[in-house]
This record gives C-alpha cells, sequence and structure tokens, in this order.
C-alpha cells in the first residue's frame, strides 16, 4: 500500500500541470536550493571561527549551547512560512478500502521529507566533528548533533499540530511571536537567564546518552499525539475546514460613497480578506514594515549610503504594490470572463484597482512614522518614497502585469508558491526598485543626496497629479490586451 | 443493508440533514431527488463517512460507518471529482482501485468491458491525465471506479449529469443490468425524474434535510414527482 502511495507522490510531482511549462521556475528554485544548502553548509564550517574569532568567546561550546533556544524559536518561525502538512492529496482514498490508520502513517511519515529537517545538520556538524570531538570524543560529538537533530524533528511535530489547529489563523502566530520576544527582551535586559537555561539544557547532551532517550521518549509521544489527533479528524470537512469556518466580513460601508470604483475596492477586499494567499499578501507587509529595523539600527549605515535608504523605503512602502500588484488581474483570474461580460468601465476598473494599492500605500507610510526615532530625514525619504510608488510604481506594475498573466489558485498559501508566476512576475521587481534611482542618481552623484531625494519625490507628485491620464492609458492597453489575458486565464 | 437512524448533520444552526429513519433494503435501487440545498450530497457523504453526523448513525450491515473501514471493501461510491487522482490516467487509476479490491489484470479487463459501450473508446488505452479529461468523461472514470471491487452497494451522486445523450441512456441501462443480474443496491440521486424513475425502484424526496416523500417507482412515481415539484 505504502508503495502505491509514493509512486503516486512520485506521478504527482512529475506530472504537475506546471511541471514542464515553468521549468524556468523549476530551475530558479533548484538554483535558490543549491545556494541555501552551500550557504548552510559554509556557515556550518565557519561557525567555530567565527564564535571564537570574530564574537570572541573563550567557551565556543558553552556559547553556542546557549544560542541554542534561540536557533530553534527561529526555525520554528521559519517552519511556520515554509512547511505545510498537504491534507488535501488524501481526499481521493477516503472512500476506497484503505484502512484510515494507514493514510494517517503516510500523511505523517510522508511530512518527514522536508529541507527543514535536514538544516541542523547542515549547520552544526562541522562544529560538531571539530570542535565538540575535540573536548568530548566523536561518539559524544554525534549524540548532541543528533540530539539537536531530534529537538528540530520536535519542532516539526509540533508545527504539524500547531497548524492543524491554528492553521491560517495570524493571532496564534502573534502570540507566539510575543512570548518568544518576551523571553528573548527579558534576556537581553537580565530579568531572566534564557541562555543560561538554553546552555544548562543542551549541554546534558554533552553528557552520556540520557538526551537522546528522552528525546526519542518525546518523539514517540508527539507522533502519537499528531497520529490520534488526525486520524481523528481525517474528513472532508476538516480537511476543507479553514476556508469555510473563517467569514470575513469585509464591508467597508464608506466605499458605498464611491461609485463603482468603491464598488470594485470592496469586492477585492473581500477578494483579499476571504482567501488565503491573499491574506498572505497582508501578513507580509506587515512583516515588511519591520525590514528598516535590520537596518537603522546602525547609525553609520544611513548616513553613508542614503541611496539605500531609498530602496527600503521602497520595499517597505510598496510591497503591497510589487506583491499584490504582480498578480493584479491573476487574483480575478477565475472569474475574468465574467467581468469582461460585465457592463464595466474598464477606466473605472483600473482606477479602482490604483487607489486599492495607493490606500495601502499610504497606510504602510503611516505606519513606518515611528522610524521617525532613527532621525527625520528617515521620515522624509519614506515620505518620498511612498509618493513615488503612489505616482509612478503602480502604474509600472499595472502595465507589466498585463503581460501574459497566468491563474492562480486562490487557496494556496503564497510563501514558496510560485503558481501563477511568469517572466514578467520575475522581472517586476527590477524597474519598481530601480526607478527612483533614474530620479535620484543625476544629483547625488553631483553632490546633492537631498535634492535627489526631492526630485524621487517631485515625480511621484507629478505622477498623483497626471493620474487621470494615466489609468486611461493604462485601461486602454488593458482593453487591447484583455482577449490575451482572458484566454490565458482559460488554460488549466 | 443501510440503516439511518436519527441522522442529523447541523451547519451554523442549520438543520442540512435531518433523517429520523431510512431503512434501505438489500438489492433496493434507491433514488433521492430533491431541489438544490436539499442535503441529497450532504446525506451520501454521512454514509460514506467523509464527515461526520451532528447526531444520530449511518449503519451499513448493522456496522456503523464512523470510524471504520471494513465497509469500504464492498460500498463502491463516487460523488464529485474529489475522488479521482487527477495526475494519473484513467487506466492507473483503475489498475489502483482494482489493487485495493485485489483485482488481478484479468478481473479488470472483465470489469472495464462492461463498460466499453460508455466509455465510447474515450477512456481506457489513452495517454491523457483524468484532469485533462472532459466534465463528462470524468464522471464516466469515476462511476466504472465505483464498480470495482464487485460492490454490493454503489453510491453515485448525479451520475447523469455532464454525459451526452446517449451516454446517459447507455448508463441507465448499465445500472439497471447490474440492479438485476446481480442484486446491487443503488443508491442514486438525480434531478431528472424520468432517469430516476426508470433506474430506481424506490424514490425518496428530500427537502431543507427531511425527507418529505417516500415512493414506490412504478408509472404513478412519475406524476406524482412532476406534481410534487411543479409548484
Amino acid at each position: 500500500m505504502f508503495s502505491s502511495f509514493i509512486s503516486h507522490l512520485s506521478k504527482k510531482f512529475s506530472r504537475s500541470a506546471s511541471a514542464d511549462k515553468e521549468t524556468a521556475t523549476a530551475i530558479f528554485l533548484g538554483i535558490l536550493v543549491v545556494v541555501v544548502v552551500g550557504y548552510s553548509l559554509a556557515f556550518g564550517f565557519a561557525l567555530e571561527s567565527i564564535i571564537t574569532s570574530a564574537l570572541k568567546q573563550s567557551k565556543p561550546i558553552d556559547f553556542l549551547n546557549g544560542l541554542m533556544i534561540y536557533y530553534f524559536a527561529s526555525e520554528f518561525l521559519m517552519r511556520y512560512f515554509l512547511q505545510s502538512l498537504p491534507v488535501m492529496d488524501v481526499q481521493p482514498y477516503l472512500h476506497l478500502p484503505v484502512a484510515k490508520s494507514k493514510i494517517v502513517h503516510f500523511l505523517l511519515g510522508r511530512s518527514l521529507l522536508n529541507v527543514m529537517n535536514t538544516f541542523v545538520f547542515l549547520l552544526f556538524t562541522p562544529f560538531a566533528l571539530t570542535a565538540i570531538a575535540n573536548v568530548y570524543g566523536a561518539g559524544q560529538a554525534w549524540i548532541w548533533l543528533v540530539s539537536l537533530w531530534l529537538v528540530s524533528l520536535i519542532n516539526h511535530w509540533l508545527i504539524v499540530l500547531f497548524k492543524k489547529k491554528f492553521d491560517d489563523n495570524i493571532w496564534g502566530l502573534l502570540v507566539l511571536v510575543m512570548i518568544v520576544g518576551t523571553l528573548a527582551a527579558s534576556d537581553y535586559f537580565g530579568w531572566f537567564q534564557l541562555s543560561t537555561l538554553s546552555q544548562k539544557l543542551f549541554n546534558i547532551s554533552l553528557h552520556g546518552y540520557t538526551s537522546i532517550v528522552a528525546l526519542v521518549i518525546s518523539q514517540v509521544g508527539l507522533y502519537m499525539l499528531a497520529y490520534l489527533f488526525f486520524s481523528k479528524s481525517l474528513y472532508t470537512e476538516d480537511l476543507l475546514a479553514n476556508e469555510n469556518q473563517n467569514y470575513y466580513e469585509a464591508n467597508l460601508a464608506f466605499l458605498k460613497n464611491f461609485g463603482s470604483v468603491g464598488e470594485w475596492i470592496s469586492i477585492e477586499l473581500k477578494l483579499i480578506l476571504r482567501h488565503k494567499r491573499g491574506r498572505t499578501v497582508l501578513v507580509m507587509n506587515l512583516f515588511f514594515l519591520l525590514y528598516g529595523l535590520f537596518f537603522y539600527r546602525d547609525p553609520s549605515f544611513s548616513q553613508n549610503l542614503p541611496g539605500i535608504v531609498i530602496l527600503i523605503g521602497i520595499l517597505m512602502t510598496g510591497i503591497f504594490v510589487m506583491n499584490y500588484g504582480q498578480f493584479l488581474f491573476s487574483w480575478q483570474g477565475s472569474h475574468f470572463d465574467f467581468i469582461l461580460t460585465q457592463p464595466v468601465s474598464l477606466v473605472k476598473y483600473i482606477e479602482s484597482k490604483y487607489w486599492l494599492m495607493a490606500a495601502v500605500t499610504c497606510a504602510c507610510f503611516l505606519l513606518s512614522i515611528p522610524y521617525v526615532y532613527f532621525g527625520w530625514s528617515m521620515l522624509l525619504v519614506h515620505l518620498a518614497a511612498a509618493l513615488f510608488n503612489m505616482g509612478i510604481n503602480i502604474f509600472i506594475v499595472m502595465n507589466m502585469a498585463m503581460w501574459d498573466p497566468k491563474k492562480i489558485d486562490l487557496s494556496k498559501g503564497s510563501a514558496l508558491n510560485y503558481e501563477g508566476i511568469g517572466a514578467a512576475q520575475w522581472l517586476m521587481g527590477l524597474p519598481v526598485m530601480l526607478a527612483p534611482f533614474v530620479f535620484y542618481l543625476p544629483f547625488s552623484l553631483a553632490g546633492h543626496p537631498m535634492a535627489g531625494l526631492a526630485a524621487v519625490g517631485t515625480a511621484g507628485l507629478l505622477g498623483i497629479l497626471f493620474r487621470r491620464k494615466l489609468i486611461q492609458v493604462t485601461a486602454k492597453r488593458l482593453e487591447k490586451r484583455r482577449y490575451v489575458i482572458a484566454s490565458n486565464f482559460r488554460k488549466e | 443493508m443501510i440503516t439511518i437512524a436519527d441522522l442529523k448533520k447541523v451547519y451554523k444552526k442549520v438543520n442540512v440533514v435531518d433523517v429520523q429513519s431510512l431503512v434501505i433494503a438489500e438489492g433496493e435501487s434507491f433514488g433521492l431527488v430533491g431541489n438544490n440545498g436539499a442535503g441529497k450530497t450532504t446525506l451520501f457523504r454521512m454514509v460514506l463517512d467523509l464527515i461526520p453526523p451532528t447526531a444520530g448513525e449511518v449503519q451499513i450491515n448493522g456496522v456503523n460507518v464512523k470510524g471504520t473501514d471494513e465497509w469500504k471493501f464492498f460500498v463502491g461510491s463516487y460523488l464529485d471529482e474529489n475522488f479521482l487522482i487527477d495526475y494519473l490516467t484513467p487506466d492507473e487509476y483503475f489498475a489502483f482501485v482494482g489493487k485495493l479490491h485485489k483485482y488481478s489484470a484479468e478481473d479488470l479487463n472483465q470489469l472495464l468491458a462492461r463498460f466499453e459501450d460508455l466509455f465510447n473508446g474515450e477512456i481506457t488505452g489513452k495517454k491523457k491525465y483524468i484532469r485533462d479529461l472532459s466534465k463528462g468523461n470524468l464522471k464516466k472514470v469515476g462511476i466504472a471506479a465505483a464498480f470495482i471491487g464487485q460492490p454490493k452497494v454503489v453510491v453515485l451522486d448525479e451520475p447523469f449529469e455532464n454525459l451526452d445523450p446517449t451516454s446517459q441512456i447507455r448508463l441507465k441501462e448499465l445500472i439497471v443490468r447490474e440492479h438485476r443480474e446481480k442484486r446491487t443496491t443503488f443508491l442514486i440521486s438525480s434531478h431528472d425524474l424520468n432517469h430516476v424513475t426508470e433506474t430506481c425502484s424506490r424514490i425518496v424526496v428530500m427537502e431543507k434535510g427531511l425527507v418529505i416523500k417516500d415512493l414506490a417507482g412504478d408509472e404513478n412515481a412519475l406524476k406524482t414527482l412532476e406534481t410534487y415539484f411543479n409548484r
């Protein structure tokens, strides 16, 4: 039986509708995997010298074990976005004479086939075999490494259970982030030494094999828990549950005052809120707002490289324009024929899309105001970037989205989902990120970065002022392209 | 054969299915009619343990279907496209279902031979995945797979929908023949009153989850049904 499941699994991949069509995407993903694995391995080999030389720690093993709890916390977060349990795949077997227990065992066993489960080995094998083996011996080094792997697998099962319970419920994740954040902050401010605890826990695996025994037992326990959980809820309505349970009201009454443009926006908001992929785009948007924190903490960074700050500003205020806009028409791919057969003015249709993206850009700018903490210049850069996004980039994106769009399945999340991505979508990021520099660089190279910034903002402002004309031009293009777009969407 | 007792399914405080007692005897061919939203598919899904009932139970051969697997060996079913593994070819799908029922290649060929007319040369022996078939051909694949394993019970939801007229007639003949020769118990839902009266020995009308009428499938049935639905 399991052999049949496995053969179906391999057929599913080799015969996937997108497999032969989107070789470019496959190659890109392949390269990405090689790069990530390569970097992880390189990091693993460099780990010991990073700790001893760069961070100047005299006890590298204790130091690393002290950080482990943070590593596994962030691994948990990564898994939340990257790991999924393809429960829908089992639907065709439910009515056939296959024992449910077998289906569940297969489902759970299959979930272990995940790159995430090999990262511990990539990152820590070199450290184990050199630093730890030198002090504690090779056998103990392996026990340490396998213990880490088992902890990582505990994360794996926790995610399986967590996602089953809270799939697509962003509050579950936020609570988790808050817990981790509080713990990290308490550690930082010295109320509570999380790293000491982590050190104590992970040092256990350096003495004897108790850690392995305990971890294997918890592994079995978690597997049984997951097994019980899934064998009880292997019903189609549970499998399909998350889309039906969440009803998002999304009736914004004030939009009614804006006529047909308002109607379209409210339809589109429903589309975003009522589909997993749309909601993922919104959440990504919020995460990107934190992007600046990575860079701005270092004051020399922004002083030395004001140009880079423009890029960050464009990304922070415009990630929705890029993420949502690249599929501007694909979102409605399943009912594009409907739109074309309705008495709709394409100008109004484009206008609604413009205002939706402009409003989100505006909101992102308002949310980014706290960055003023890092200096007033930040606020100015963000303002110029937001204006540029609203006046120029939205139109670039709208026009590029008409180039060979593909249909997408709205019910799937968007992290690592390459459905609907064609050449245009890969390339779309480039002009959006480079366009402001067309206005900025001439001035900054002449030694007037502030004038360059003003030029970026002015260009955006001009775009906003002449938006009617730009919307009309865009709508005219859509009118010409609509048959190509519609026939693209009719293809599977 | 099938005993339904106090079966209820409640979605958001609405009784989608509320069947107090329904007994389907062995060898009966049972037709289910009712307007959209009557609860036909939900009832079938509970019979097949695809959704758990809010209350009550369905027994097949005296065993509650919920959480058990034995009944699957003698109940064949096709409700919708989710029953198909769409990245297989029809031949591969049949072979897989056949294997689950411990069919030899010869057994399977014999079974599929009975569907030759219905398939009309468009299903087997083609290098085409199920997902690339037309709606009507998808249906034929699902229906044929439901007959694998010498089922004592066959559950079909809207089997005539999407089929061309010739295929509808052939399918009708096939169901009548299987019922007569093998005494297979059929559970069929349909919106076509003619088809249902021609194929079924008993017809039940559902409305808003309740069983409204329970008729014998004779000439009078069609008239009664037409009067009932013409309002």
